[in-house]
């Protein structure tokens, strides 16, 4: 059994790898090798990073078994506000960017708090909460769009490339690598887990569930805020439209990557993995510049078939545990019935 | 609408309890409330209650939302939900549109085709849940990315800008008409009451009746409290669950078709706003998430409740950021209210446990799914 789980994920990872590179593969031909291009590259690599931190946003969320609906308005939240008080109101750019940090960070552990003091269930609280936040989104920067060359230095950051790689792209990896190690090493992440797996066991075992929930929706407003900086550095303007198709992706992410909806588990690599495919998905799209409404329709049932997969295959193996303990029990009953047999003919 | 059955003459003992149970009621709360924000309303806007201009579109719009708010409500009764509901209702009205513009339909077949179109793809999304087992809130959610992809696509391809705007026979009365334009015997009815409200009305005592009068209520409700208990009472719970779904998807579709004939066009654009009212109005309504329990006039109330607010906010001059701003705080609110009254009227029931005592009912609403 040890041995085979890690295998099982080994092999959801290779797909999941295959399904990567036959799509680079194919749009490299298709596009005639431009795809590989310098450029081409570089724009793949920097729109990846949004897909990526929101996923793991959601990751986490998930991983104590809620959901978090209002990621996109916390990202678009953070990034219009550093907007407008690096535009309107004269504050340093920089300041601006760590301003996006602190309000994801304050709107997830608004989240959190809201959902463990009134015990409501955090699909409404993280509804509301979104209704909310993108009604101060639009106060915020109305119909116009603020442009990027009021932030110049950190602009300048979100087309910095390091080591041929856009730097925010090497930033969302680094926060990848910080959650894996988080929920691998911590005793905060094991304790997330635990609370997400059975709430009562770890009750019992003197975890409080009431603090991881606070934990994992503050984290993931915190990672939403990470997107909404990378969106404010990277897009050539900041409007109220910023954050608003992160929904579907968010959820596209970890649930492709192997995450469980009823909490329990965590797969940073897998989550990784699965944005890459959302964003070839999206490439695809440009390359063969189908409607936008194609890409929804695309990852919709892509997460259909994996999760209506997942399942199956959840089921064909407790058919088999199941089996397998019939067996068991068939052998119980039957071994003692042949001893007695076995005695009545010795004793004839 | 309570559901509680009891045999007559405990009823009877216990009729004082039920009164004030009834008083402490979400439903009498949100009465209260809308009471006392119509007179806020009144007193500070004389105006405001002009029939024929605010009224009547007023309750035009309440009749369309409370039928999202049922479709919501359905889905809820069964401990799972429709994010589409808002594109199941665009599915739905743009068939009809089609039937009107393609294929040159009269207006209570195309009316037909948009709620089967609707009641279909409601069925296609229960089926998938019952047989996969996947969580609804998925399923649904996947589902409704999947129209948002397709509707668009269908009107840009087969209409000329977008939307579809023939208009046969009856659907301007149905849509636009008050009881002003029917006239009896020399009388005509007041200009405030919009003709929609008779066939929303009998949507709502067919479903109304569907939850405490048949038995194939009941066994909804049974699956939605309990879906193994359900299983073992020899309920075809999947049935069930897809059956629920195509209705929610048929009402869907009937509040798209509604608010399409209300605008005048079928565009791609309707259903845009359905999603977090279909959730206010039941959950104000006092319909649990978890299943099981429904509140069909709770949802009316609820639904009345929100557009009173948005109706208030504009006459006041608010813009839409400080609608959204509202509506969300109300939802907080009220369901905070909401959480505070039920664990008081608990307390003398049950001892204080450590675990809040919904938490496992709402790991049951997510993994519902998984269970069947």
């Amino acid at each position: 059994m040890k041995l085979k789980l890690p295998a099982s994920l080994g092999s959801q990872y290779l797909v999941l790898l295959a399904t990567i590179v036959i799509g680079a593969v194919v749009l490299g031909i298709s596009s005639g090798g431009n795809f590989f291009g310098p450029v081409s590259m570089q724009t793949f690599f920097q729109f990846l990073a949004v897909p990526i931190l929101i996923g793991l946003a959601q990751m986490i969320t998930l991983a104590v078994g809620q959901l978090n609906l209002a990621i996109g308005a916390i990202g678009g939240v953070s990034a219009c506000l550093a907007a407008v008080m690096v535009a309107d109101w004269g504050f340093n750019p920089w300041l601006g960017a760590l301003v996006c940090l602190v309000v994801g960070a304050v709107a997830g552990l608004a989240n959190g708090i809201l959902v463990v003091v009134t015990k409501i269930n955090g699909f409404i609280v993280t509804l509301a909460t979104m209704t909310v936040l993108l009604g101060v989104q639009y106060a915020l920067v109305n119909t116009r769009t603020i442009s990027a060359d009021n932030w110049k230095p950190v602009a300048a950051l979100g087309k910095a490339s390091v080591l041929g790689l856009p730097a925010i792209f090497v930033i969302a990896i680094v926060v990848a690598v910080l959650v894996g190690l988080a929920f691998k090493y911590t005793t905060t992440g094991r304790h997330l887990l635990a609370s997400g797996d059975n709430e009562h066991a770890a009750t019992l075992a003197g975890i409080s569930n009431d603090r991881s929930l606070t934990i994992a929706h503050g984290a993931s407003g915190l990672i939403a805020g990470f997107a909404g900086f990378v969106s404010f550095a990277s897009l050539p303007g900041v409007n109220q439209s910023v954050g608003g198709d992160w929904l579907l992706s968010s959820f596209a992410a970890p649930i492709i990557g192997g995450v469980s909806l009823t909490g329990g588990t965590v797969a940073v690599f897998g989550t990784v993995l699965a944005a890459f495919v959302v964003r070839l998905v999206d490439s695809a799209r440009a390359e063969f510049q189908l409607a936008p409404a194609w890409v929804n329709l695309v990852i919709g049932a892509v997460i259909l078939g994996t999760v209506a997969l997942g399942r199956l295959r959840e089921n064909r193996e407790s058919t088999k545990a199941g089996m397998l303990r019939a067996r068991v029990a068939t052998h119980r009953i039957n071994a003692p019935h042949m001893a007695e047999t076995a005695a009545k003919e010795a004793s004839l | 609408m309570s559901n509680e059955t009891s045999p007559a003459g405990a009823a009877k003992r216990r009729q004082g309890i039920d009164f004030k149970r009834y008083l402490t009621s979400p439903q009498f709360f949100l009465v209260l409330i809308i009471v006392v924000l119509v007179g806020i309303i009144g007193s500070a806007k004389p105006n405001a209650f002009n029939g024929a201009f605010v009224i009547a579109p007023l309750l035009t719009s309440v009749a369309i939302f409370t039928i999202v708010g049922l479709a919501q409500m359905m889905v809820l009764s069964i401990g799972q939900m429709n994010i589409a509901v808002g594109n199941m209702a665009a599915f739905g009205a743009m068939f009809t549109g089609l039937a009107f513009d393609l294929w040159k339909m009269p207006f209570i077949a195309g009316l037909l085709v948009g709620l089967v179109a609707g009641a279909l793809i409601g069925a296609l999304t229960g089926w998938i849940i019952a047989k996969t087992g996947v969580n609804s809130f998925i399923v649904t959610l996947a589902m409704s990315f999947a129209l948002l992809g397709l509707i668009p696509t269908v009107y840009t391809t087969l209409s000329p800008g977008s939307a579809f705007t023939a208009k046969p026979e009856g659907m301007e009365f149905l849509g636009r008409g008050t009881f002003l334009d029917v006239c009896m015997a020399g009388y005509c009815g007041p200009a405030a009451i919009p003709v929609m409200v008779v066939p929303v009305l009998l949507v709502v005592l067919l479903v109304g009746g569907l939850y405490s009068k048949t038995k194939l209520g009941r066994e909804i409700l049974l699956t939605g409290a309990n879906i193994k208990a359900a299983e073992l009472s020899a309920i075809p719970t999947n049935k069930r669950v897809v059956l629920v779904h195509a209705i929610s998807g048929a009402l869907a579709a009937f509040a798209g078709i509604l608010l399409a004939t209300s605008t005048g066009s079928f565009t791609p654009a309707i259903g845009n706003e359905f999603m977090l009212q279909s959730f206010l109005g039941p959950i104000l309504g006092g319909t649990l998430l978890a299943g099981g329990y429904i509140s069909v006039t709770g949802t009316f109330l609820g639904i009345t409740l929100a557009l009173l607010i948005r109706r208030g906010l504009e006459l006041f001059g608010a813009g839409i950021e400080m609608l959204n701003v509202f509506l969300g705080l109300i939802l907080l609110v009220a369901l905070s209210a909401e959480r505070i009254r039920t664990v008081r009227r608990r307390k003398p029931a049950e001892l204080p446990s450590e675990t809040p005592p919904d938490q496992p009912a709402d790991r049951q609403a997510l993994s519902s799914g998984a269970t069947a």
